[in-house]
């Protein structure tokens, strides 16, 4: 699975491709099948908007016990915060979903937290 | 023909450009003409004694000492900026305005952007060929951001330390 | 210290308009991303992973209370209510938006601070020992020179597009707190028989890739030559660096592929062209130095009563003595180093409320001078000893009296994979597990001076080359490894590291830093340190007990 990401030009913050607009919380991104062409068009309408994000780009997803989640470290990093202050990023913002980022088991790293999102 | 900006007495104005930039496999055009190194050394004498104005581009690889001895003859040199990044066109200017004290048009040509003018201006360019399409008012702006200066360079502006001396 | 004139304030007042123009450019779509990432990070505005980061210059890491107030300020308005002090004396905001940032620049221009040149291809900020002014050790005033070169170096019209960024340092005693060695170029101050100044010149020493300590191209320098040998310097690494490969770009390979003599040579021509013209006159460097002779100190008996009081009753205070205060070159003064490694914190960080405690001690106890060090703490270089109880009870309120000065848990470590966009491992965390195994002081401070150094990639911003530990993170396949060398030294004893064996997983190193410093207290032989250990017995015990463990 892909999902495509930028930081937004304004304030940098990271944002994710909801069907044509932009999104703070990687829970509620669109997610695309690798194969599907949707999420090429999507890449080339994302980075097609200079004025309002900088450097869009697809990230794959892995699967992990009925869950998505970045694959690369980095990304996962991008859709919480800095694992040195918990309470700054989008993971500040508690609730359910980042709670189950936070407390689910068996991501792509050996160690570490793990950081995963419930597949849509 | 290209916009060019000619620099002088502190004034940036828009001027006709009577040379023309002459590729290494071109014909050499009539009239003054802008040449690479190499092509200045097979063609360059054969032009200047046929009375014709001649110019030299400088790549960033090659050093204006190479020119020490053609330098009277010469009515533009042209350090090139292939991209604004390389940053080897400043030191090429400012040997030939401060060491060589060459009083003809130091041209800078290439990636040529208005962000960079006053560096350009400070190093002795006295011409420029934009490649953002800046206007003399905005190359005239941009080279005169800075009320002061803190170094001394090949242009007349007291640097900071002359200023509190007077 | 030195006070910014109308000329200083006026240069900052253009570059702040400048900026704003450019961001408003940006915003309007007359720039693309293309064109303005250049101009911002010329202001040191980066576009990290999860906001923008503005890094402020603090010129050879000295601040007053008033500009250490503004930090905290604008850390509470514009970031998240701290800022982090790096390995370039700097501060830098993380969660900086875009459309501030031009009111920023603003607020730091106020209290004669800015951005400028602390990213780019140019002449960065200029290091200097923090103890200056305030040690016995220095044979003069480094902070002379490094004003002299702020200044010189400042939107410098010939070396703002140079190969690759540029780094000065200068120390001026014979303790090096300022990796010297390992700096672009290094200038060693020294006093002739004579009596005259001059400089030992260190030219491509480096980190990175591949870490250089640097050779002496010039042996003694006369100081009021300075200007002039550095543009000499830096015009043949201008025109002669490599620029085909960003890796090989920064002057230390220039250095090393030419040789040093042959390097010197160039160099000694280009400056005999340039000529006196290009250097500072006396006059100038009068007027500068008498900013920096200010300081008025007490006459003080060495011995303070309220000091030796608060010693002999407060362990805690005593403890704080031992690794916190170094001495002053004035009878009953002390330089205080406030150390931001608080066990679990993030090594640099200070918060907002701790900035503005800082700064009213420099007010009320300090001459109201305030210093960064390259090792990522503050320091208070003039307080009487009479003082030192209070700063120190004050200090510990706001929780920055960590005692840990030099000792093991006073860590470096890049803001790594959870802020920078360069990253490929996170340093913070593996510098906060490696503290908590030496929480307790009486162990951190049996195990004496040990310098760890921790970078999250290859750039080497947390100089692990230099640590007498140095850790390294790599990105394996998507997971974080380590690499660990031994036996680096960023001080007058320079050394780059040696490689301790295969890099180890994340949730391995604390452990394995443990064990390294029980195969050195096993092995440590009267009074030394862990390097001096180290060096004597090689990488064999320390790689044996570690591996063993893996395995």
């Amino acid at each position: 699975m892909k999902a495509l990401t930028a930081n937004r030009l304004i304030d940098g913050d990271v944002v994710f491709w909801k069907a044509g607009h932009w999104v703070e919380r990687f829970a509620e991104a669109q997610l695309w099948a690798d194969d599907d062409p949707a999420a090429t068009a999507a890449e080339d309408a994302g980075k097609g908007q200079p004025k309002v994000v900088v450097d869009a780009y697809l990230i794959d997803l892995v699967e992990s016990e009925g869950l998505w989640a970045p694959l690369s470290y980095r990304e996962r990093i991008r859709a919480l915060g800095p694992s040195n202050h918990l309470h700054h990023g989008k993971q500040a913002e508690g609730g359910a979903v980042i709670e189950a980022l936070q407390h689910a088991h068996g991501a792509a790293r050996s160690t570490g937290r793990v950081n995963l999102i419930k597949r849509k | 023909m290209p916009t060019l900006i000619e620099l002088k007495d502190g004034v940036c104005k828009g001027v006709e450009d009577s040379f023309t930039h002459v590729a290494d496999d071109a014909e050499i055009p009539d009239g003054d003409v802008i040449l690479s190194l190499t092509r200045f050394q097979t063609d360059g004498d054969r032009l200047l004694s046929a009375g014709r104005r001649v110019g030299v581009r400088l790549e960033p690889h090659e050093e204006v000492e190479a020119l020490a001895y053609d330098l009277p003859r010469l009515s533009v040199v042209a350090p090139a900026f292939p991209k604004y990044r390389d940053g080897r066109a400043y030191s090429n200017a400012r040997v030939l305005s401060e060491r060589f004290k060459f009083k003809g048009q130091i041209r800078a040509v290439g990636d040529v952007l208005r962000e960079q003018a006053g560096f350009m201006a400070r190093c002795g360019f006295n011409a420029f060929e934009p490649a953002d399409d800046a206007s003399a008012n905005e190359w005239q702006a941009a080279t005169h951001r800075f009320r002061h200066v803190y170094q001394r360079s090949s242009d007349a502006h007291a640097p900071a330390f002359v200023e509190r001396a007077s | 210290m030195y006070q910014y004139d109308s000329i200083d304030k006026a240069m900052l007042a253009d570059r702040s308009a400048e900026f704003r123009g450019q961001v408003a450019r940006r915003l309007a779509g007359e720039l693309n991303e293309d064109q303005f990432k250049p101009l911002r990070l010329m202001n040191g505005l980066y576009l990290q992973l999860h906001a923008y980061m503005l890094r402020v210059a603090i010129p050879y890491g000295s601040l007053n209370s008033t500009q250490l107030r503004k930090l905290a300020w604008i850390g509470r308005t514009y970031d998240k209510g701290y800022g982090h002090f790096t390995t370039r004396t700097n501060l830098q905001f993380h969660w900086i938006k875009l459309r501030d940032t031009p009111d920023i620049l603003d607020a730091l221009a106020s209290v004669d601070m800015h951005a400028i040149q602390t990213s780019g291809n140019c002449i960065r900020n200029t290091t200097t020992d923090p103890y200056a002014g305030a040690t016995a050790e220095e044979v003069d005033d480094p902070r002379v020179w490094a004003e002299a070169i702020r200044q010189w170096s400042t939107l410098h019209p010939e070396f703002s597009f140079l190969p690759r960024k540029f780094k000065i340092a200068i120390t001026a005693a014979a303790k090096d707190r300022t990796a010297a060695k390992v700096h672009d170029i290094g200038l060693m101050l020294k006093r002739a028989r004579d009596g005259a100044l001059g400089f030992e010149v260190i030219v491509g020493g480096g980190m990175g890739r591949t870490p250089y300590v640097g050779p002496t191209i010039r042996e003694f320098l006369p100081v009021n030559r300075l200007l002039s040998y550095l543009e000499a310097i830096l015009r043949v690494y201008n025109r002669h660096g490599r620029r085909d490969n960003i890796y090989k770009a920064r002057i230390k390979i220039l250095v090393a592929a030419l040789g040093k003599d042959e390097f010197a040579r160039q160099v000694d021509a280009e400056w005999a062209k340039i000529g006196e013209d290009a250097d500072l006159p006396d006059t100038e460097l009068a007027r500068i130095r008498g900013a920096f002779a200010a300081t008025r100190f007490e006459v003080l008996p060495a011995q303070s009563e309220a000091f030796e009081v608060a010693r002999a009753e407060t362990p805690a205070f005593a403890r704080f003595v031992r690794n916190n205060l170094k001495p002053h070159k004035k009878s009953g003064y002390g330089i205080v180093e406030i150390s931001l490694k608080g066990i679990g914190d993030t090594p640099g960080d200070a918060s907002s409320d701790q900035m503005d405690v800082v700064a009213d001690l420099a007010q009320l106890y300090g001459q109201d001078d305030i210093r960064v060090t390259h090792e990522q703490n503050l320091v208070l270089p003039h307080v009487k000893l009479d003082d030192v109880p209070k700063v120190w009870a004050a200090l510990a309120e706001a929780g920055i009296a960590t005692p840990n000065i030099n000792l093991v848990s006073d860590i470096i470590a890049c803001p790594g994979l959870d802020y920078c966009a360069l990253a490929n491992a996170r340093a913070i965390s593996i510098a906060q597990h490696i503290a908590e195994k030496f929480r307790d002081p009486d162990r951190a401070e049996n195990v004496g001076e040990l310098k760890i150094k921790i970078s999250g990639c290859i750039n080497a911003c947390g100089h692990h080359h230099v640590g007498h530990i140095g850790i390294l993170g790599v990105d394996k396949k998507g997971e974080e490894f380590y690499q660990l060398t031994l036996g680096g030294s960023g001080a007058e004893d320079a050394a780059v590291g040696s490689a301790l064996g295969p890099a180890l997983p994340y949730d391995k190193v604390a452990e394995a830093v443990d064990t390294l410093v029980e195969v050195y207290l096993r092995q440590r032989q009267d009074g030394e340190r862990f390097l001096d250990t180290f060096r004597r017995t090689g990488v064999a015990p320390f790689k044996e007990a570690v591996y063993a463990d893996a395995h």
